[in-house]
């Protein structure tokens, strides 16, 4: 027989499940995680995880496209392969600025969406969760607590006591 | 979202020691004033034109509280529940107040307006015929006063009754006038800004102006309205009414009109600066003389904008009092130092720097007085929140069922 | 100071229930669970091909088999095949891209900017309208690209140094465009891919089929609904949202500066950033309502789209043409107003002036236009108003008839301001006429076929309702309210 991942439980409604997170955080669990089909408000809260540090990687981007958009052009412009256009000058961070704006997104939106990839260690093709039949309505109606076995916290009779007292009616074991 | 940010520590503000801040505005605006014109030694021209910067200052606030309670009705929110009523006495200060406030400016407008002093008019202003002459100044003037004591009093009016009655026909009401009104809104702020502003020099033209009077406006209404509230908050019934989002979302709207300004300004500037024709050119070209150079390409661009924007990006800056009085504070003073940018080369054409700045700047505290005074005269006659508004559960982010009533206090439901 | 009625702190509030007649509308017109919405939405896509799909599918695929054979014939020829001639040289091919690329904007306001505003209404169409701004812009790009005539030197106007080593010139508003434009579709795409990734991942665990487990599942990069995952997601959503705001802003005001940075009545013109977005937004809810309104009927998909939905598209589109007719209108009050001559002939002689009214109230010859001029204001500015009553709002025959109008309005602009700008300006020796030739008018339709056939492909294999994001959206979904799970008399 394969070894356990961890422990599973089933709850129906949000509101079960936001109160069976805060209690399961307050037992002290680390290696633990709750799965439900869309974001349920004030989880984060109940869990007790910070303020996701997205917003970092986005602004190391949009910073690094404003800068490259601006010494590109400079370097293009006024400096490699100088062209008089209308009188205008050479450089002039006025007509940079609508070409650098938009490396700002850019750069800024790949950093937004590769920097959550990167914290959620996504793309992940295995995952001991997805082989579970009963897991698959997480992304359908039901709402589930995961805490995994290596946790230092965890114990076989507890948890699952701990996970029934919170009001789950179907608990079960995760194979590796 | 339930909790408070304001609620903690309620003793800070405690509004009697206030009660004299009114008069001592006007005493000092009008000595600051006073002491400005003689030391200028352009006489009742420096007076003329504080006064009409001061005008479009307190302009702005008072236009702003009225777009505040159109955009309420139209998009019947929530969130702005508690901040309605304030808007609507901010609004109706435009009649008759401002329109009192006005008299001088209607006075001395051959003073003020070059165009009005032209015996021979020339190209620029005939073609604005029948605009640009003396009575189409009066007549429009007096038009765009009567539409907005109108939607003003109607607005207000309407909300007065559904605190007593709560019937749902006082909120149709509300909507028709604000359905209407933002329509008239946009039209009479646009020649408001034109005819008062713009037409100081009425050579020059820009189908944007009015776009930008309307941003500056409303992006130093917010934060006032958020200081207000607050102070209200932590004074009266409105500390239990209020709920986070109404901060969250003023600091969202300041941040978001933060950008618009910066973009419509962004854009006037730099269409006339590519296509570079002296028509236009000159205006901005009058504009990088002297000091007035440092104020357009320094204070503006990064006071207006990239100060503000940069603190109003973090959500937790929009909800601190430590961090949104300053920047209420300063957004006051960088709409006045944009109003100065729009006014003031007409009379100083080489630096702000001048003691007219000090009777600008009196005036300014005068006008703030006299607005003060009037407002909390209607702030203290009325309920200082729409009693029976229909989205006040949903402000205070509470469940009643349908035709049920249940009375709050901070703790939550009872 | 005499009566002060409420200023007691401990006072309590009284809170009441809206009057009936002010009750909010549910987002979500059933009060099935989240369950149902999924069965309900991948129900579209695992059902039958319904007949429908496959005729329009069999249309598309043609039309934009002639588009793409229409471009051979360009490039083999050169744009002569077009109705360019002195002094119009832009002509169809850049009225398209702006109309197209305007179209799109609804789909990035819809997904972007209602979500900053909290308008969760937004969640039964953000999906389909990403879409659409996706496949709009994809038309868009192609007629900048063709319209440089020798489409292999298109390279020419990425960073890269040419056979002479002279680099693009950033001057340009033109440059300014690919930028924009092309940021526009990559970020489009990543944000619509990334509001995806969940919905990706209801499909791999609802799949029957092994291949249409691997798919799906391959590109729901084994998302499992982890909320550490969820707490990421949201954030960079928000800063994706928070991101494509300034975006489709910048992008149709860069547009814009095309023509306005240059001295051209008619084109100069200081309003023309802001005017512009307004106009795309409105052009782009005209075509969402266009393409949801039949939809929504023919997937049953009512309780899902409700006919709320469909009245807050209406009310956007209200807002928006009103504010393209306050732009019209300051157009001509500044044409007046300058005592500009040229701005004022434009206006009036090259536009506004028709052989009924105003051509004989102002004494001039009708206006080469005035027929385009005069059905831009009547689609622009007056069909909106119609919104203004519930009636014409909640009648679904109605809506689709005027959203029809708006887009034939929104195109009609941009014909208006490039090509009577250009016909007749400074010289009256430089004066010309300008008309399609048979390819413009077909290769303007091949889009549409490029358009359909990728529209229709998505509906047939990606939800086109965001399922995760209309689930949070249901009173079940809330834990704090009843439907949610919490005991009764708890918070909204």
């Amino acid at each position: 027989m394969p070894a356990s991942y961890a422990i599973l439980a089933e709850y129906e409604t949000p509101a079960a499940v936001l109160h069976a997170a805060g209690k399961v955080r307050d037992a002290g669990y680390r290696h633990w995680d709750v799965f439900t089909p869309f974001p349920v408000h004030g989880m984060d809260g109940a869990m007790g995880i910070r303020n996701s540090k997205v917003g970092w990687f986005s602004f190391i981007g949009g910073c690094t496209g404003y800068t490259t958009g601006m010494l590109m052009i400079w370097f293009m412009n006024a400096y490699d392969y100088r062209i008089v256009i209308g009188g205008k000058p050479m450089f002039s961070p006025f007509a940079a600025f609508p070409p650098s704006y938009e490396l700002t997104i850019l750069f800024g939106a790949f950093g937004a969406l590769l920097g959550m990839l990167f914290l959620n260690r996504l793309p992940r093709l295995h995952h001991p969760l997805l082989k579970n039949r009963r897991f698959a309505m997480a992304t359908h109606d039901r709402f589930f607590v995961v805490i995994e076995t290596s946790d230092p916290q965890y114990s076989e009779i507890e948890t699952r006591q701990l996970l029934e007292s919170l009001g789950s009616r179907h608990i079960e074991m995760v194979e590796e | 979202m339930s909790t408070n940010p304001h609620s903690a520590g309620r003793s800070g503000l405690e509004l009697s020691k206030f009660r004299n801040l009114p008069v001592i505005l006007i005493v000092a605006g009008a000595i600051g004033a006073g002491l400005g014109v003689a030391a200028s030694g352009k006489g009742v021209t420096q007076f003329a034109f504080s006064w009409l910067l001061a005008f479009m200052f307190a302009l702005s606030l008072c236009m702003g509280g009225l777009f505040l309670v159109i955009v309420h009705h139209l998009f019947d929110a929530s969130w702005s529940v508690p901040t309605r009523r304030l808007c609507e006495h901010l609004a109706c200060l435009l009649a008759p107040t401002m329109l009192i406030l006005f008299l001088p400016i209607a006075i001395l407008a051959k003073t003020i307006y070059p165009w009005m002093r032209l015996t021979n008019p020339d190209h620029a202003v005939q073609s604005k015929y029948p605009l640009f002459t003396t009575p189409g100044y009066y007549i429009a003037s007096a038009i765009l006063f009567g539409i907005w004591w109108l939607y003003s009093n109607r607005l207000r009016y309407w909300s007065l009754r559904q605190d007593e009655t709560g019937s749902a026909d006082c909120t149709r009401r509300m909507r028709f006038f604000a359905a209407s009104g933002v329509v008239l809104f946009a039209l009479t702020l646009t020649l408001a800004a034109i005819l008062w502003m713009k037409g100081l020099m009425s050579e020059w033209y820009s189908t944007m102006y009015g776009v930008t009077y309307f941003a500056a406006s409303i992006w130093v209404t917010l934060p006032t309205v958020y200081v207000i509230t607050l102070i209200l908050q932590r004074t009266t019934v409105l500390g239990n009414l209020v709920k986070e989002k109404t901060y969250y979302m003023l600091g969202s709207l300041f941040l978001a009109f933060t950008v618009f300004w910066a973009y419509v300004n962004f854009s006037q500037y730099f269409i006339i600066w590519n296509a570079n024709m002296p028509e236009e050119t000159f205006w901005y070209v009058l504009r990088e003389k002297g000091t007035w150079d440092v104020v357009g390409k320094y204070i503006i661009i990064f006071g207006h904008f990239f100060i503000p924007f940069v603190m109003l990006l973090r959500i937790d800056f929009k909800l601190k009092l430590a961090t949104m009085l300053p920047l209420a504070a300063w957004a006051w003073a960088m709409h006045f130092v944009d109003l100065e940018f729009q006014i003031m080369p007409a009379v100083h054409p080489n630096t702000i720097l001048t003691p007219g700045l000090l009777s600008d700047l009196g005036c300014v505290l005068l006008f703030t007085g006299v607005l003060m005074i009037v407002f909390i005269r209607s702030l203290n006659r009325h309920p200082l929140y729409p009693l029976k508004d229909p989205r006040i559960a949903e402000a205070m982010d509470v469940y009643v069922p349908p035709a049920a009533e249940v009375s709050v206090t901070p703790q939550g439901a009872k | 100071m005499a009566a002060q009625p409420v200023l007691d702190e401990r006072s309590l509030i009284k809170v009441q229930a809206p009057p009936a007649s002010l009750e909010r509308e549910p987002l979500v017109g059933s009060q099935h669970g989240p369950g149902w919405l999924s069965d309900r939405i991948a129900g579209v896509i695992e059902g039958e091909t319904p007949g429908w799909w496959k005729i329009s599918f069999a249309i598309s695929v043609t039309m934009m088999t002639v588009c793409f054979a229409l471009i051979l014939y360009l490039m083999s020829t050169g744009v002569g095949i077009w109705g360019l001639q002195h002094p119009v040289m832009w002509g169809y091919a850049i009225i398209n891209f702006v109309w197209w690329i305007g179209i799109g904007h609804a789909g990035t306001l819809i997904s972007a900017i209602l979500f900053l505003l909290r308008q969760r209404w937004r969640t039964s169409i953000n999906r389909a309208a990403e879409a659409m701004t996706i496949f709009a812009v994809m038309c868009a790009g192609i007629f900048p690209l063709i319209h440089i005539g020798r489409i292999w030197y298109g390279w020419w106007l990425f960073p890269v140094p040419n056979s002479n080593g002279i680099w693009p010139q950033f001057r340009s508003p033109l440059m300014w465009d690919v930028f924009a434009v092309s940021t526009y579709f990559t970020v489009s795409v990543l944000f619509w891919y990334m509001g995806l990734i969940p919905d990706l991942a209801v499909m791999r665990d609802r799949a029957k089929t092994k291949i249409r487990k691997f798919s799906y599942g391959l590109f729901a990069l084994g998302w499992t609904g982890s909320n550490r995952h969820w707490s990421n997601y949201e954030k960079a959503y928000l800063i994706l949202a928070g991101l494509s705001t300034p975006l489709v802003l910048s992008v149709h005001s860069i547009v814009s500066l095309d023509f306005s940075v240059s001295q051209l009545p008619g084109w100069h013109t200081t309003i023309f950033p802001p005017y512009f977005v307004a106009g795309a937004v409105y052009s782009g809810f005209g075509m969402v309502l266009t393409l949801l309104v039949p939809l929504r009927r023919m997937l049953k998909l009512e309780e899902i789209i409700t006919v709320r939905h469909v009245e807050l598209m209406c009310k956007v589109t209200l807002a928006t043409g009103s504010i393209v007719g306050y732009a019209y209108g300051m157009e001509f009050f500044i044409a007046w107003y300058s005592g500009n001559p040229y701005e004022r002939f434009l206006f009036l002689q090259n536009r506004a002036a028709d052989p009924f009214i105003l051509g004989p109230l102002f004494h001039v010859p009708p206006a080469p236009y005035w027929w385009a001029f005069w059905t831009m204001v009547t689609c622009n500015v007056v069909v909106p108003q119609f919104f203004w009553f519930k009636k014409v709002r909640t009648s679904m025959l109605a809506v689709f008839f005027l959203s029809i109008l708006v887009n034939v309005g929104m195109w009609f602009e941009r014909f208006v301001i490039v090509i009577t700008s250009l016909h007749r300006e400074f010289l009256p020796s430089n004066w010309g006429y300008y008309g399609p030739t048979w390819v413009d008018i077909l290769q303007f339709l091949g889009t549409f076929g490029l358009f359909f056939t990728f529209f229709l492909l998505f509906l047939r294999y990606i939800p086109l309702i965001a399922i995760a994001e209309v689930k949070g959206v249901t009173p079940q979904a809330d834990p704090h309210h009843p439907l949610g799970g919490a005991k009764v008399g708890g918070k909204h």
